[in-house]
């Protein structure tokens, strides 16, 4: 693949494994989905690259993105937006999600969401803190996922 | 202020019975509410000492009390600090005791009488998956 002048070989999977252990960026308009997040095509296609965000558009990231086999779409609130508006959206037509399907991705972590969408998710409080500090962002509500009722009922103490 | 009802993801698919929560600012962490389970049977306002920090809140030489939650034995620390509830619009904020505990096994707060309850008017429809708040002392 050629992406401003220069040449990379990469596939879907070293993708998904070079953005393991990062955090998505908050989306403006476009993205894509890997590792069941949205993340900004630019901010991907530039850490798999190491190339300058300034060298190439968020049209051609997109497109490379597309063609290793990604969804993509466009959040919600943007003109001519389509497709589910939360952090698992897959890019296709389907319905929306319920909100406890859109955390589902997100089990066992700490997840900052604001109405439906979820802004970030992170092993501990801290990292979700410190990514909305660091993006200027403001969540709705903080909590760590999770999928067994065991881990909710009997909490109160006294 | 109205919270909805927050639903999770089910292990076995689907979603858990969604729950009464209210989301809490600490004072220090107004942009990362925590998710508090309403919680009508506990004495206590608590939450992981996790945040404690990350809110600038000192637990060193807090007062100290040792409990169950889910089992598990845990230590809370008792700290006073300012708390908010808003919506976007509405907002209201009160001085509350809050025990940061560690270990907390829960993925949540949890709101109870004294730090919540005590300030507010709670009307809990549950048909409909919604609370409301209302600070004590306004309603008409």
């Amino acid at each position: 693949m050629t992406v401003s002048g220069h040449q990379f070989d990469f596939d879907a999977r070293g993708v998904q494994e070079a953005l393991r252990h990062e955090l998505p960026e908050p989306i403006q308009e476009h993205f894509v989905v890997i590792n069941a997040r949205r993340w900004p095509p630019k901010q991907v296609l530039a850490l798999i690259t190491g190339l300058d965000r300034a060298d190439f558009t968020t049209h051609q990231a997109r497109r490379a993105m597309t063609r290793l086999g990604f969804p993509a779409g466009r959040a919600a609130g943007h003109k001519g937006a389509r497709g589910r508006p939360a952090a698992a959206a897959s890019g296709s037509d389907a319905p929306p999600d319920s909100p406890g399907e859109v955390l589902r991705p997100f089990v066992g972590q700490w997840v900052a969401v604001r109405g439906e969408e979820v802004l970030v998710a992170a092993p501990s409080p801290g990292e979700v803190v410190a990514w909305l500090t660091r993006h200027g962002q403001r969540a709705q509500a903080m909590f760590r996922v999770v999928d067994s009722d065991q881990l909710i009922t009997g909490a109160a103490p006294q | 202020v109205r919270f909805a009802f927050r639903e999770l993801p089910a292990a076995s698919g689907g979603v858990l019975t969604p729950r009464p929560v209210v989301d809490i600012s600490l004072e220090g962490l107004a942009l990362a509410p925590v998710e508090c389970l309403l919680d009508t049977g506990a004495l206590r306002t608590r939450m992981s000492a996790e945040l404690a920090p990350l809110a600038g809140i000192e637990l060193a030489g807090a007062m100290t009390e040792q409990f169950f939650v889910g089992g598990l034995k845990t230590v809370g620390a008792l700290a006073r600090v300012t708390l908010t509830v808003s919506n976007g619009s509405d907002e209201f904020s009160w001085d509350a005791p809050v025990w940061f505990c560690d270990p907390w096994p829960q993925p949540f707060g949890l709101a109870g009488l004294e730090g919540f309850l005590h300030h507010f008017t709670v009307t809990i429809n549950a048909y409909d998956g919604y609370l409301d708040i209302e600070p004590a002392g306004t309603e008409m």
